[in-house]
């Protein structure tokens, strides 16, 4: 190849632009603003007033103690169930597999603001959730006015929306394993079971890993289930993730400089745990 | 017009130098080919000829100019790559065509360059064809028509035949030296089957490790190679080398002792230069079809005889000696007895020295 | 013999009887979706279960209308996600295109920055990008805010880069002996050959500008501006509020993605596989 410096820019140059403007310059300038007071008319230098609220602040401790608790509870259950429907339907013997495709897919399709709408109108007090529960003899749950059972609320709507996305990954992950591995298997003896035990899964492990990390840096960053579903982190702030918390800080008091910090925290964290789990689930002599 | 001449060429990708400075005049209307094994930057340097890679130093002339910073479309050359290039969402027509309408030539112009081109390579019948609908050598007669249509001065093939069954492959090589003497244009062609070079060349380069090793005449090299790289690549199958340590040298010719037999044997051969100290270590190279039977050469060898593979008209015995080095040998195919033991005789010989180097 | 095929039967009865109670549990919100969509409010909140359509679809959608302005943010909507997905696509094709076929000074940084970054949140860029466009430039509530902002993902440039490198490029270089000039051979050579990838691709951009609710809802807060997500969202929450006209909103920001979605499902699977494969 030679060398094509001018002809390469020509290409690069108008992405590049929107690149360093949008992105690049934003990543540099929040850095900056996370050191600054903005609550005062001129934005002086006072680390103080935003790294050091963030030590101290009990509603930013609130958040982050949500986040985490959503984090721990719904990434397992939705990247098992994930790996568990990507299992399912690569399976040879399924029938209707587009119907099956089609409703566990699906809701990758659908925007927040909709999936957020309905899972809003399906636990109301009086939606149909609780009327199925009536209608079998259950107790009725106050879904959105129960901290607990909010929190259930927002993670079974992420389990429903993104169950579907990571199966689709890891079902990509399925079919690039080679058949002959599995037939090998089987000639010798080897039960589906155990098939998928000892060999689907230790050869599925960086593409689960990927969904996981993918998935932390989604809920890190959760806003739009809290902020609709369960109106602005209710009950109270017992739903309130720090997506929320960043959002109420930055657009609703515009103290972009505190606001600015917990961005970086949200970042922080969320290369910390993802790293975490790639250390927990690397090779292993 | 068009020759082509590298003067101490060098390719540098970073730290790592890939030509170490070739030399090399091509006249006009030549065929020349570069062979080597993969990996020796046959490659590497007809595409610095193209101009599809930079020339680190030296330079790299066509038609007596210097092109070392001429894009490739201004050098006149066309060029047929071993994967055949083809556009696939284009028909063969629009494939042969391509390259003009994009550089605007005139439309009548091109419409009669795919005629003639089309009549040149008898692929008429295939022009509204899109690539995936023909066959290998169609394909690769494409490729081809895709340089002719340039009207080159000079034509370059990166392997071309290399992706060809061995019956196409023979008549694709008909096709080319056909088209070589109509066309009488320069063509430098790469590859890395010496069968292919010595059919095909006026001259053969041989490359090994960035350095060109020989440039000659095909009987040239194979008679008359200067170094042992390049009698072990010229010729199939390969020449037969035999460690031995001189036994005695004067200013007319020497005598050497063959490593590995059961019984001692010499053999000597007249040198036009200075003879190499006795007790250094050289080899002797024979070409499977110099054995002879017997007593009717400069040595006779006792093998034992591995496998016999026949051929019908010449059989190959594959042999080897007390010592162990494995041989090959070319005789006619009544003269193989069914034995597990025969004695052969070395009709004519090299000698290289530890270096590798022609001893003459 | 016999014995095997019928453990065989076993597990494909078994395979259904998990699957099938599955699927109709993911699917039911979106059948809700759709049945609220055509209810009133009182056959919403009525202490029967009821499953199968009524007919106030049109009333629900007059009530939204009437609430939001719907058929214009729906509009917005459209040409947002269409600019946006047709601007992105040229541009990371080209940046991918550079990227994957010449050598150049600076190129090992631009890769290292594109890729060091890529999976750090939104959310550390979205408080200066709000200062620069609304506070700075006073752009806010304008085109320019929806679309051109968003255009930074870097999806399309790694997406593409990856399909150019991937094609031989020994077509690129028989047209360039042959003179094709390099943006030519852009355009009327790579190009076409990646177009499985720029479907794929252009499917989940437009996916995401359609779906795009936190900038929108930032950038363009006044009604006349607003994007279809934002309006529908402003909804939500309030007391007097038609939730009939809620789902109708959500039904028709929902039916188009699921229709496109159903007929180039490969190409969507594709794009979200690939996405993710960053």
């Amino acid at each position: 190849m030679r060398q094509r410096t001018q002809t390469a820019y020509a290409f690069l140059t108008p992405y590049l632009l929107i690149f360093l403007a949008f992105w690049i310059w934003p990543i540099i300038n929040s850095f900056w603003l996370s050191f600054l007071n903005t609550r005062s008319a001129n934005w002086t230098f006072n680390p103080r007033m935003t790294w050091g609220r963030l030590l101290v602040d009990p509603a930013f401790a609130n958040a982050l103690q949500n986040t985490l608790v959503i984090l721990v509870i719904q990434v397992p259950i939705m990247i098992a169930l994930a790996t568990v429907l990507a299992t399912l339907l690569n399976s040879p013997a399924l029938k209707v597999r587009g119907l099956f495709r089609f409703a566990f897919f699906a809701p990758v399709v659908v925007g927040e603001v909709a999936y957020a709408a309905m899972f809003r109108l399906l636990f109301n007090e009086f939606g149909i959730i609780n009327k199925m529960l009536a209608g079998i003899g259950l107790t009725t749950i106050p879904w959105l006015s129960d901290p607990n059972a909010a929190m259930a609320v927002i993670i079974i709507a992420l389990t429903w929306r993104w169950a579907g996305y990571n199966a689709i990954i890891i079902l990509a992950g399925l079919q690039s394993i080679p058949e002959d591995v599995y037939e090998a298997a089987t000639l010798d003896g080897v039960s589906k079971v155990r098939q998928f035990f000892f060999m689907t899964l230790p050869l599925l492990k960086p593409v689960i890993l990927l969904c996981v990390v993918l998935s932390v840096i989604g809920t890190m960053q959760l806003f739009s289930e809290p902020f609709l579903i369960t109106n602005r982190g209710g009950p109270g702030q017992a739903t309130e993730t720090l997506g929320l918390f960043l959002y109420r800080q930055g657009f609703n008091a515009f103290n972009f400089g505190y606001a600015s910090a917990v961005a970086y925290t949200i970042a922080a964290l969320a290369i910390a745990i993802s790293l975490l789990n790639l250390w927990l689930g690397r090779e292993r002599e | 017009m068009a020759g082509v001449t590298l003067s101490k060429v060098v390719k540098r990708f970073g730290s790592y130098e890939i030509i170490h400075g070739a030399s090399l005049e091509v006249a006009d209307g030549e065929f020349v080919v570069f062979v080597g094994p993969s990996g020796c930057g046959k490659s590497t340097l007809l595409r610095m000829i193209a101009g599809l890679e930079s020339v680190t130093e030296g330079d790299v002339s066509i038609g007596g100019r210097v092109v070392n910073d001429v894009e490739p479309a201004e050098r006149g050359v066309a060029m047929v790559f071993q994967s055949y290039a083809l556009y696939p969402h284009m028909t063969v027509e629009q494939n042969l065509s391509f390259g003009l309408r994009m550089t605007g030539h005139d439309k009548a112009d091109i419409a009669r360059r795919v005629e003639r081109t089309a009549g040149i390579l008898r692929i008429a019948e295939l022009l509204k064809r899109k690539p995936r609908q023909l066959s290998g050598g169609q394909r690769q007669r494409v490729a081809i028509g895709r340089a002719i249509m340039r009207e080159p001065q000079l034509f370059l093939f990166d392997e071309p035949l290399s992706n060809l069954d061995a019956e196409l492959r023979v008549q694709m090589r008909v096709e080319l030296a056909r088209l070589h003497k109509e066309l009488g244009v320069t063509m430098i062609y790469v590859t890395h089957d010496q069968t292919e070079a010595m059919t095909l060349a006026d001259r053969i380069v041989v490359l090994r490790d960035g350095t060109i090793e020989q440039v000659g005449r095909p009987l040239d090299l194979y008679n008359d190679p200067d170094n042992q790289f390049v009698a072990g690549f010229v010729g199939s199958p390969k020449m037969n080398f035999i460690p031995a340590l001189v036994v005695e040298g004067d200013g007319r010719g020497v005598t050497v002792e063959l490593a590995g037999q059961e019984r001692t044997t010499r053999l000597t051969q007249p040198l036009a230069g200075p003879a190499p100290e006795p007790g250094s270590r050289v080899v002797v190279g024979v070409r499977p079809e110099h054995f002879g039977d017997a007593g009717k050469g400069d040595a006779d060898l006792l093998v034992n005889v591995d496998i016999v593979e026949h051929l019908g008209g010449t059989s190959f015995i594959y042999a080897s000696t007390a010592g162990d080095y494995g041989l090959v040998i070319q005789r006619d195919a009544d003269g193989v007895a069914d034995a597990a033991e025969i004695t052969v005789s070395i009709r004519k010989s090299y000698l290289f020295d530890e270096n590798g180097k022609r001893l003459r | 013999m016999s014995g095997r095929s019928s453990a065989q039967r076993r597990r494909n009865i078994l395979l259904h009887a998990a699957l099938a109670p599955l699927a109709l549990i993911w699917l039911f919100p979106l059948w809700m979706m759709f049945i609220f969509s055509t209810m009133d409010d009182n056959g919403i909140f009525s202490p029967h279960v009821v499953l199968t359509p009524s007919t106030h679809f049109l009333e629900n959608f007059n009530a939204l209308e009437a609430d939001t302005g719907f058929i214009r943010a729906t509009t917005i909507s459209i040409l947002v996600a269409t600019a946006y997905t047709l601007l992105s696509v040229t541009l990371t094709s080209m940046a991918g295109w550079a990227l994957a076929s010449y050598r150049f000074v600076g190129k090992g940084v631009v890769l290292a920055t594109i890729l060091g970054t890529l999976t750090l949140p939104y959310f550390v860029v979205v408080i200066p990008q709000f200062i620069m466009v609304a506070r700075d430039f006073h752009l806010d509530n304008t085109w320019f805010a929806l679309i051109v902002p968003p255009l930074f993902n870097s999806l399309g440039v790694l997406f593409m880069r990856q399909s150019f490198a991937m094609m031989p490029s020994e077509l690129f270089d028989a047209a360039r002996v042959e003179g094709v000039k390099e943006w030519r051979i852009f355009l009327y050579v790579a190009v076409p050959l990646a177009r499985p990838t720029l479907a794929a691709l252009s499917i989940i951009l437009f996916l995401h500008s359609w779906n795009n609710y936190l900038w929108p809802l930032l950038i363009n807060s006044q009604p006349a501006m607003m994007t279809a997500p934002v309006a529908l969202g402003s909804l939500i929450g309030l007391t007097k509020v038609s939730w009939g006209g809620i789902m109708t909103g959500a039904v028709i920001l929902t039916a188009p993605m699921l229709v496109l979605f159903v007929t180039l499902q490969r190409h969507f699977i594709a794009g979200i596989s690939a996405g993710a494969v960053k």
